[in-house]
């Protein structure tokens, strides 16, 4: 029999490890079993920041809106931030750079040029941060997703709002604000194209503007007075679309000319009602704040992106169809 | 086939740890479904509970606000019917002090506007469309319209709800009274109501118009749904649709209705993880007891079992040198390997006898084979032949040589020590004659033989010594003949042979010493010899016995079983 000199020993140890199995074994269920520590607070929130266009409009107030929904959802620090005038590509730059140094995960950006902010979107992706697009594109490859209204199709939609009327020759002004601006251009496209269908239709000018009431206002009252015979005139953002709508209120033209317009805000439906304006083009800027957001969530946790460009939708509204029930929906926000 | 081989080679202690895991995980999977139905179950009850508490809560709030709008409508019914100046100054202070409320309408039978009242907004000169005017067509106390937008003004578009009542003037007109609330109360309220981790309220009407609801932003974005046409439908009560917990209350008062949505999954998903990581461990922990346990069962049993079996194989293989040593284990195998020690010494000790058994019978026939060789007798006996032939007694000597012959023959039998009774006893005759021969008749012998006896078997050289004895010391040198009678017959089971003679006989003490005394004599076996070898043939029952009187005569009686040639094998 060759059993151990010492087997006691042995069995001790093994009793001995058993029960430090056991230990740890117990001190787990315990641990699963017990009271859940719940993990929160500032410091483990993860940080996005919104650089947009303007900060000032109702199109951009609602995309807060929007964005600051999700961040809640999701537990997420959001920043809101954008030049005081809609040309000023400089600050965005500076604002970009400023996310990245403060940390910021994913940068939910709207481009005032197309072209001069693609550098400092390159150097923040290039430092790890995901870049997210809403509402104006950048000449960029480094975007993770782009969440934004088809401005093509938009533009088409004013196109239709125009060939709706019944006027027997159409002469058409174009106000469209930063000639940088990539939204503005494609819905620009998008509406020549769908108007050169249109045999009436005569584009007499286009005119680009800064992006301020002022500005458009004092552009629309020349255009029309070095064109009288323009009878449509198409616009394609918020502040422009006042600027027009003010300067035909003033002149006294509102009978005589139809004015498509874009994005929505009080004043715009007051004119949309009294006649200065004759169709808005509604986009969905809550839904792009939303989404926005929600894709930033998703890039800082991994998750699937269902799709890397997403269409936020339309509506076109009319002074006859502005208080159908989806219309105020569109038209109204509700808080 | 296959499968029986293997399951031979299992180890007890492997089947232990197997069958005690199988056993402890079945349970534990049993155990484990078991409480996550009821834990579900419990959890789905809780969640409906806790549910329904909240949408019960929001629903008096709900209902103290409508009764709240049900007084304030009371109230404008009971001014309405002041005089002018005091009447707008009573609307006015009312719509300073509810900032809840934007506006109040009055309206006459045919839908006119009479009357209107708000905080400091300006009503537009031609409204495009009055979305909170709507005949009314009863005579509730309460009409509460769906959601819309107020447009009866310039530059703002409140959300608002419409709540309308039929009233008379001070002139006793009907009128039409409309008032557009803004719900930032109740909107506060229900927007703080959580159920779980994500559930939440929202007022639905029963029409399945949203009235309210936490996300109305995100529903009017078209970024969230909710299924008012299944809601609309159901009656009040809690309903599960797949993991979403549906709670819906009506008010008394008005047909809202209070829709709480909570989740079951996101509450019951997490503990079930944390079941299953307990039980995981526990499982664990169970695998590691069972391997230990059965690490010291086999130890302690199934190893010291094991040296038991090898130990018996060995003992199979050769028993006469195996050494047994004793195996340590449980006390069931220490109680194994005593008694396999006692056999071992026992069947070792029975081995050793036999041995000697062996070589002491093998000695005693090569004696008694010896001395039918004894060269004393067969050169008496030629010597005898050769004088007959002298003496020209040739019928004489031709008997001696067949005689002679036929002695030695039986004497050799094949080498079988054992023969029949019949050739023993030719044996013995032609021994007889031959001595008879030679001691010139002087003395006589006869037979008497029970025929039936003759089958049997016994040894050979059985009745020849005795009878030499009797010549040699019984007989020799008597003056009066010598008589010897041989004798077979049986009793029972048993044979007796007897030879009686009637010489000089023996003491007592003589015919014991007889029995036990190697054979001085060289001329003859021993007596002694016949019956060591009957009784290693038969037992210790049969043999000789020996009777004597002193000048009277000796009878020598040898006792032997009757066995037949086919049963010869069994000894």
């Amino acid at each position: 029999m060759k059993l151990n000199k010492k087997p006691y020993l042995k069995v001790l140890c093994g009793i001995l490890i058993l029960a430090a199995c056991y230990m740890i074994g117990f001190y787990y269920i315990a641990k699963y079993l017990g009271p859940k520590e719940v993990e929160s607070g500032e410091g483990t929130k993860h940080y996005v920041a919104i650089i947009t266009k303007s900060t000032t409009s109702d199109f951009w107030k609602t995309v807060f809106a929007g964005a600051n929904a999700a961040s809640t959802e999701y537990n997420l620090t959001v920043t809101f931030d954008g030049p005081d005038n809609e040309e000023d590509y400089e600050t965005q730059n500076r604002m970009i750079k400023e996310a990245v140094a403060n940390g910021a995960e994913v940068i939910i950006f709207s481009a005032v040029d197309y072209n001069a902010n693609a550098d400092a979107i390159n150097q923040a992706a290039k430092r790890g941060v995901k870049i997210v697009i809403i509402d104006s594109a950048v000449n960029s490859d480094q975007i993770s997703s782009s969440i934004s209204t088809d401005n093509y199709e938009a533009g088409k939609m004013a196109g239709d709002a125009v060939i709706a009327c019944e006027d027997e020759v159409l002469n058409v002004g174009i106000v469209n604000f930063d000639k940088n601006s990539a939204n503005g251009q494609q819905r620009e496209e998008g509406f020549i194209e769908r108007v050169s269908t249109d045999s009436r239709i005569n584009i007499v000018e286009t005119i680009n503007v800064i992006s301020t009431i002022e500005d458009s206002m004092e552009g629309t009252k020349e255009l029309l007075r070095n064109h009288p015979e323009i009878n449509v005139i198409a616009t394609f953002n918020e502040w422009t679309s006042l600027g027009v709508g003010y300067a035909i209120e003033e002149l006294g033209l509102a009978e005589r000319t139809t004015v498509v317009a874009f994005d929505s805000n009080v004043v715009s439906v007051g004119m949309l009602e009294t006649g200065e304006v004759d169709a808005l083009i509604v986009q969905n800027p809550y839904a792009m704040g939303y989404l926005g957001v929600e894709a930033a969530y998703n890039l800082i946790f991994n998750l699937a992106i269902n799709e890397t460009e997403v269409d936020t939708s339309t509506t076109l509204v009319t002074r006859e169809n502005m208080f159908d029930d989806e219309c105020q929906k569109v038209l109204f926000p509700f808080n | 086939m296959k499968a029986t081989k293997i399951n031979e080679k299992i180890s007890l202690s492997s089947l232990l740890t197997g069958t005690v895991i199988a056993i402890v995980l079945t349970v534990l999977v049993f155990v484990l479904l078991f409480f996550i139905k009821l834990y579900e179950d419990s959890m789905e009850l809780n969640s409906i509970t806790s549910s329904e508490q909240a949408v019960v809560q929001v629903m008096n709030t709900l209902e103290n606000y409508t009764n709240d709008m049900a007084e304030i409508m009371k109230m404008i019914s009971d001014n309405i019917g002041q005089e002018r100046d005091g009447r707008d100054n009573f609307f006015r202070n009312f719509m300073n002090i509810r900032s809840d409320v934007v506006s109040l309408t009055v309206y006459n039978n045919d839908g006119q506007l009479l009357n209107c009242w708000s905080d400091g907004l300006e009503l537009k000169e031609e409204p495009r469309q009055n979305l909170s005017y709507s005949e009314i067509k009863n005579d509730k106390e309460l009409n509460i319209s769906k959601p819309h937008v107020e447009s009866l003004f310039t530059e703002s578009y409140p959300w608002v709800v419409t709540i309308s009542q039929r009233m008379k003037d001070s002139g006793g007109e009907n009128i039409q009274v409309f008032m557009d609330i803004r719900f930032s109360n109740i909107a506060n309220y229900v927007d703080d109501v959580g159920i779980g981790q994500h559930g939440y309220c929202f007022i639905l009407d029963t029409d399945g118009n949203i009235i309210y609801h936490p996300q109305q932003q995100l529903i009017y974005s078209r970024l969230k749904e909710e299924k008012t046409e299944e809601l609309k439908a159901l009656e009040d009560g809690a309903y599960i649709r797949s993991n979403v917990i549906y709670t819906i209350y009506t008010l008394e008062n008005c047909d809202w209705r209070v829709v709480g949505v909570s989740y079951v999954d996101e509450m019951i998903t997490d503990k079930v993880k944390n079941m299953i990581r307990v039980c995981a461990i526990l499982l664990f922990l169970v695998l590691i007891t069972a391997l230990s346990t059965g690490l010291l069962f086999s130890r302690f049993f199934s190893t010291p079992a094991n040296r038991l079996a090898k130990a018996m194989g060995d003992f199979e293989k050769e028993a006469e040198n195996f050494r047994f040593a004793q195996v340590k284990g449980t006390s069931e195998i220490i109680s194994l390997s005593k008694s396999f020690g006692h056999m071992v010494l026992r069947i070792q000790r029975l081995m050793e006898k036999v041995r000697e058994e062996e070589i002491s019978l093998r000695k005693t026939e090569l004696k008694a084979l010896q001395a039918q060789i004894n060269p004393h007798f067969l050169y008496n006996t030629l010597d005898s032949i050769t004088w007959m032939c002298e003496e020209e007694r040739t019928e004489e000597a031709i008997e001696m040589v067949n005689a002679l012959a036929r002695l030695f023959r039986i004497s050799i039998s094949k080498g079988n020590e054992l023969i029949p009774l019949e050739k023993e006893l030719q044996h013995a005759q032609s021994y007889l004659k031959i001595q008879n021969f030679r001691y010139k008749n002087q003395f006589i012998y006869s037979f008497d033989v029970d025929e039936a006896c003759l089958n049997y078997l016994c040894n050979k050289i059985t009745l020849q010594p005795i009878i030499e004895n009797a010549i040699y010391h019984g007989l020799n040198g008597m003056v009066d003949t010598g008589k010897i009678d041989i004798s077979i017959h049986q009793a029972d089971e048993d044979i007796f042979l007897t030879v009686k003679d009637n010489g000089v006989g023996m003491t007592a003490e003589q015919c014991i010493e007889i029995l036990h005394k190697e054979s001085g004599d060289r001329t003859g076996i021993g007596i002694k010899n016949v019956n060591d070898r009957i009784k290693i043939y038969f037992g210790a029952k049969y043999g000789l016995s020996i009777t004597s009187e002193l000048d009277v005569g000796t009878c020598v009686e040898i006792r032997i079983p009757k066995i037949r040639e086919d049963d010869n094998e069994i000894k």
